[in-house]
């Protein structure tokens, strides 16, 4: 404390939380418009976080305030007890960052721009293992102007794991990909994850969040509506499970009554209802059977509140 | 410092790498220069400037010496940054601790790389083609020359690349904002004259002209170019300036 220049220094969050990125109250205006209206979240040490939303929502703007790029209207913002705006040559020594849409160096060739990457850390990690965890081992010493799309988003990843960080931001990591590119762009965050890295990515991909999040957070128009695990923010936002059967010809033909105290549509041959107590349902659903001498109703099926439900419940809205 | 000196290093080695590795653009980086010393230098050779005994190809081969250094320097320079902005290049630097000062030294140091051998090139065709070499005594003033136009046009370079909007129109604005300049400035005709008073005035106000009188100067025994070095030092200032005022890491 004799070097009396820091003056901005401010003391770091609380470890005891244990969370790699804090953020509270966040607020962004660019000219007049709010893009962000106070956004809140957690991310915790080694999990991967998603931030899912349309385009629009304000993911990229978040990403670039936690990344230094940007200084927020107003709130809060520690990202590994750092702040990112007053401290980023710090935080960028320990935060590995994948842009959307970013350039390389394009005659350079694959390892040797890891390299010339590692030389930029204090303690980088080993070339070998960079590019085995992104599978570009085979194409180490290709230009790099030479790559496919989904090569060049897994260099994108190398180069951001260069500095061996504690802490990876994903800006949409797959848009634009085909099917395989993307497969082997998650196989790449899971070896990320397997890593013990911690790693925030945002994305408009339902089936990206679920099979890559630990936790998911929604952002629609600048706010987070819900956060929480896959189940969890399908559970929270009122989601249903849906139970379906195979509709009975008897029932069909109207020769039964349909089963009381559930709000049952048939749609032709299937029979669909949406209940908050699927075990309730069930057991009246099972009643009514045996009463009419169904047996076992067929292709029974419960299934739990998709994050998909969620996501589209949230969002239609927002589409004219 | 040294850790910013030694990444400056790693960088410049990178740049010179991919340069070479782009054969079609370092090809014509120097052919471009060499073509036209020997096409035109041959069309001089036993001409006089009117009234001496200077042979024309005497300060023809320091004129394209100076053309040699604004290629390097500010049409590849510039035109360089701009697309590394434009592809987000510069971006992605941003998001390492690299310190700035040792990318852009080492942009600077491989430019510094690329005109040394480019106006090597230049000079030792031109004395074993014309016959035309600096004055005995004069290699020392030849090379302080060439190091302030390179840190001139290298300014001025860094400067006109924020003003490019796009990686397709880098090289032909860098061009295009130079050769009319060029041409008129007598750099590629060494008889060149006729020019109405006020363009001549405008002419000698641009770096142009001032680089290629220091280096001739070096080359054949000329007025001391005391107000051609203060026009480059004046350029060098402003374009640093500019650079410094408008330069952007992304687009």
């Amino acid at each position: 404390m004799t070097d009396t220049r820091v003056i901005v220094e401010r003391p770091p969050a609380p470890a005891a939380d244990g969370s790699a990125v804090h953020v509270r109250g966040l607020r962004m205006s660019f000219g007049g418009t709010e893009v962000l209206r106070g956004v809140g979240f957690d991310v915790r040490y080694g999990e991967v976080f998603c931030l899912l939303g349309p385009n629009g929502a304000g993911k990229t703007t978040t990403l670039e305030i936690l990344e230094g790029f940007r200084v927020p209207t107003g709130g809060e913002v520690r990202v590994l007890g750092l702040d990112p705006a007053a401290q980023p040559a710090r935080l960028r020594e320990r935060a590995g960052m994948v842009l959307q849409e970013c350039g390389f160096p394009r005659q350079a060739r694959v390892a040797e721009l890891l390299d010339l990457w590692r030389s930029y850390y204090p303690d980088p990690r080993p070339l070998g293992e960079l590019l085995e965890v992104v599978e570009l081992t085979e194409v180490r010493n290709t230009q790099v102007r030479r790559l496919s799309g989904g090569q060049r988003r897994r260099l994108d990843f190398a180069l951001a794991l260069a500095g061996d960080p504690e802490l990876i931001f994903l800006d949409e990591p797959t848009t634009g990909f085909d099917p395989e590119a993307r497969r082997r762009c998650w196989a790449a965050i899971e070896n990320l994850r397997g890593l013990g890295k911690t790693i925030l990515l945002t994305t408009h991909y339902l089936d990206e969040a679920e099979r890559l999040a630990d936790r998911i957070a929604i952002l629609r128009a600048g706010r987070i509506e819900l956060a929480g695990t896959t189940h969890e923010v399908a559970v929270r936002a009122g989601l249903a499970t849906r139970v379906s059967f195979t509709t009975p010809s008897a029932l069909r033909r109207g020769q039964i009554p349909p089963p009381d105290g559930i709000d049952l549509t048939i749609c032709g041959p299937e029979s669909v209802c949406h209940t908050a107590n699927a075990a309730m349902t069930l057991r009246l659903l099972l009643a009514w059977a045996t009463e009419h001498s169904l047996g076992d109703l067929g292709s029974l099926a419960v299934t739990a509140p998709r994050l998909e439900d969620t996501y589209l419940q949230l969002t239609s809205g927002d589409r004219g | 410092m040294s850790r910013t000196v030694r990444l400056a290093v790693r960088q410049a080695v990178l740049e010179q790498r991919s340069f070479w590795r782009s054969a079609e653009y370092a090809l014509f980086t120097f052919a471009f220069p060499l073509m036209i010393l020997l096409l035109i230098g041959a069309a001089n050779v036993g001409s006089h400037l009117p009234g001496t005994d200077i042979k024309n190809t005497t300060v023809f081969v320091p004129g394209i010496l100076a053309f040699s250094v604004i290629v390097a320097a500010y049409v590849n320079l510039g035109s360089k940054v701009a697309v590394l902005r434009h592809d987000g290049v510069l971006k992605r630097i941003r998001t390492t601790p690299l310190p700035a000062a040792a990318y852009l030294g080492g942009l600077l140091a491989s430019t510094v790389v690329t005109a040394i051998s480019i106006t090597a090139c230049t000079g030792l065709i031109g004395w074993l083609a014309f016959g035309a070499g600096p004055r005995a005594g004069e290699l020392l003033a030849l090379a302080g020359g060439l190091v302030l136009g390179t840190v001139c046009f290298a300014s001025l370079g860094l400067a006109i690349s924020s003003v490019i909007t796009s990686a397709e129109s880098a090289g032909p604005v860098a061009y295009a904002s130079f050769l009319p300049i060029a041409i008129i400035s007598g750099v590629f005709d060494p008889t060149f004259s006729g020019l109405p008073p006020w363009l001549s005035r405008l002419v000698a106000a641009f770096p142009v002209k001032a680089l290629a009188e220091v280096l001739q100067n070096a080359y054949a025994v000329r007025p001391f170019p005391a107000w051609d070095l203060v026009n480059l030092g004046l350029w060098t200032a402003a374009g640093a300036a500019f650079a410094v005022w408008r330069f952007r890491w992304h687009t």
